[in-house]
């Protein structure tokens, strides 16, 4: 049954592939294409709801051995992922209806979800590994396919990271079932003993895991491709497509020996990374890179319950991030389509309540307050911190609620109008606050309380922020040579975290 | 852009047999080295030597971008449906036509995989061909 959740937008996305080759007649096809892109994204919601009574389902595909054949499974660990991508796919396909021209567009967004469902249930590294390269694949075209300006040479930077950070996390799966002689998680599990060739693998395919996540130092690709995607796509690439990386992470954490040492080096980068992707949130003019640049914190935020042992936080974290990113991207976006504009100081969303509610609503879950979704997440990972941690996380939510205080001043001051739609985004903000009382309903006074400070930083710090200029990370102006450069980070990150797990 | 008329001859006298050895290593795939995607890669270099040596001009004319659209998403959707009718049998991408045959469904595999392969290949070819004959 499992498999099912990938096989139906799998299938759906061929057919209109077909029916845009095959279906000659132009109002046939206006009425096909749509039809079957909805029923693609939603059909997986039947197989979800009626497999999660059973919870936890592990299945062989095909009837094969453990050995041999590719497991599935649907628990736990996959579940919210799952189900949160379902919700976002969901929004988002009811948001882009009648929106694109050609077939071709719809049949990418169904790819993507075929691929992303693909990774978040397979126990078999090398599945996993395909499916994450479908939705990479899918990634780069929707990010491509966006009208605007610099759209293209951001998804070329896209493309060629993406992709090396794939042959390296391949090259270290080649290590592992040389020396394990399984790609199946649990056979890899009970077989891998430690030794310098199983360190060096995961070394490698932590950092390429990283990358592919967006996390700091590799963040370099991230803020123009999320921020120069159209509206749909940055809100798929930036709520679902990171967090293929983040459960690939989850899965090596749990198959393979991984040294405190490198749990070590992983919790700095997921402080830095949350660090810097607050700085960079705080400098920008551009609502999308703002939000862009959120994520990059926002991983950090899930980095560190991965490496700080709290798994499930992570996993609920990411759950949170799915949503309510998701519904940002949505709704600024849709703001910013109406406006023609993404500058925050022109950006307003004081002429419609329906945009004020969402961005309202979406900006307390981003900043992790108590009854939203985020909470949860962020009190488990809490948990697991001690002494300096701790007192850093506190620090790191200010600093969110700090942009998400900036966000909302720029948007509630007077500006451009615009009619916009805003029920597809709405609605996520609700569910927003739907799980986070399903989750976890107590108030934290906590957050109210650091709320109402970033408020007063912010406003005494407005004119300061806003002669910062904004951050970006670009060390040489020729576009070739910038590649270089990150390239060479990226290969020095690489190194640097092989050896780091060499050390006992 | 033509290349002369020995290139041409010999590609022409290529290209069945290209054909020929791809159906082959689909049909015997299971059984002996060989596969679906060798198949295809073997398929679509059958099409590729004719479009290399008489031009994309001459050659979409006999094999047209909308058939091989239609070809890889035809064999793309079989691929599925054969996996999911495994399920009325016991399972996604269940063999149920083991013991009819020798492989089962794997030969419909590869057979699948070829024809998606070879089409999505020339496909490829194509579309860049069109993007530099257009300039």
């Amino acid at each position: 049954m499992i498999p099912l959740l990938v096989a139906l937008p799998l299938l759906f996305a061929f057919l209109l592939v077909l029916v845009d080759i095959l279906v000659r007649s132009r109002r046939y096809k206006a009425r096909l294409t749509p039809a079957l892109y909805l029923l693609g994204s939603l059909l997986p919601w039947s197989v979800l709801l009626a497999s999660c009574r059973d919870m936890p389902l592990d299945e062989m595909v095909g009837g094969w051995t453990r050995a041999g054949g590719i497991e599935v499974a649907l628990d736990g660990y996959s579940f919210y992922f799952i189900l949160g991508t379902v919700i976002l796919f969901s929004a988002v396909s009811l948001y882009t209806i009648g929106r694109f021209r050609a077939g071709k567009e719809y049949s990418v967004i169904l790819l993507m979800e075929a691929g992303v469902l693909g990774a978040f249930i397979s126990r078999d590294l090398f599945n996993y590994y395909i499916y994450m390269e479908i939705a990479s694949v899918s990634a780069f075209v929707l990010t491509a396919l966006s009208d605007e300006k610099g759209a293209k040479k951001a998804a070329f930077r896209y493309l060629i990271f993406s992709l090396t950070a794939s042959y390296l996390f391949i090259f270290a799966l080649g290590i592992i079932y040389l020396k394990t002689g399984y790609l199946n998680l649990e056979l890899v599990r009970q077989n891998a003993v430690p030794s310098k060739e199983i360190s060096t693998a995961v070394g490698i395919a932590f950092s390429a895991l990283l990358l592919k996540a967006g996390i700091f130092p590799l963040h370099f690709w991230l803020p123009d491709a999320h921020s120069k995607a159209s509206t749909p796509a940055s809100a798929l690439l930036s709520g679902v497509v990171v967090k293929v990386s983040v459960y690939g992470m989850i899965l090596l954490l749990y198959a393979l020996p991984v040294t405190a040492a490198l749990r070590r080096a992983l919790l700095i980068v997921a402080f830095a990374s949350i660090f810097a992707g607050i700085v960079g949130a705080l400098s920008q003019r551009n609502a999308k890179r703002l939000l862009a640049y959120s994520t990059v914190s926002q991983l950090g935020y899930i980095l560190l319950g991965i490496s700080s042992g709290s798994i499930y936080g992570a996993i609920y974290y990411s759950f949170a991030h799915m949503l309510f990113k998701g519904g940002l991207f949505l709704g600024i976006g849709s703001l910013a389509d109406a406006q023609g504009t993404k500058n925050l100081d022109e950006l307003s969303y004081r002429g419609s309540r329906g945009a004020t509610a969402t961005v309202v609503l979406l900006s307390l879950a981003l900043t992790g307050t108590a009854p939203f979704v985020g909470a949860y997440g962020k009190k488990l990972i809490l948990a697991h911190l001690t002494g300096i941690g701790s007192f850093l996380f506190y620090t790191a939510a200010l600093g969110t609620m700090a942009y998400a205080v900036k966000l909302n001043y720029h948007l509630a001051a007077p500006g451009r109008r615009g009619s916009i739609r805003t029920a597809v985004p709405l609605t996520l903000a609700a569910l927003t606050l739907a799980f986070g009382l399903y989750l976890n309903p107590v108030l934290n006074p906590m957050d109210w309380l650091l709320l109402i400070l970033a408020l007063g930083m912010f406003l005494t710090l407005r004119k300061t922020l806003s002669g910062l200029k904004p951050f970006s990370f670009r060390p040489a102006e020729e576009f070739g040579r910038e590649i270089n450069m990150h390239m060479t980070i990226f290969f020095l990150f690489v190194l640097g975290m092989m050896l780091i797990q060499r050390l006992q | 852009m033509k290349m002369s008329l020995v290139v041409r001859t010999t590609t022409k006298l290529m290209s069945p047999f290209l054909v020929a050895y791809a159906a082959y290593l689909m049909i015997y795939g299971q059984m002996s080295p060989g596969g679906g995607f060798q198949a295809g890669v073997i398929l679509a270099v059958s099409v590729i030597l004719l479009v290399v040596s008489h031009g994309y001009r001459s050659v979409k004319k006999r094999f047209r971008l909308k058939e091989v659209g239609a070809i890889e998403g035809i064999s793309a959707l079989g691929l599925v449906l054969i996996g999911i009718t495994g399920i009325i049998f016991g399972g996604f991408f269940y063999n149920f036509l083991r013991g009819y045959w020798s492989g089962g469904t794997i030969p419909l595999f590869n057979i699948g995989v070829g024809l998606k392969v070879g089409a999505a290949f020339v496909m490829v070819f194509y579309i860049m061909l069109r993007w530099v004959e257009s300039d």
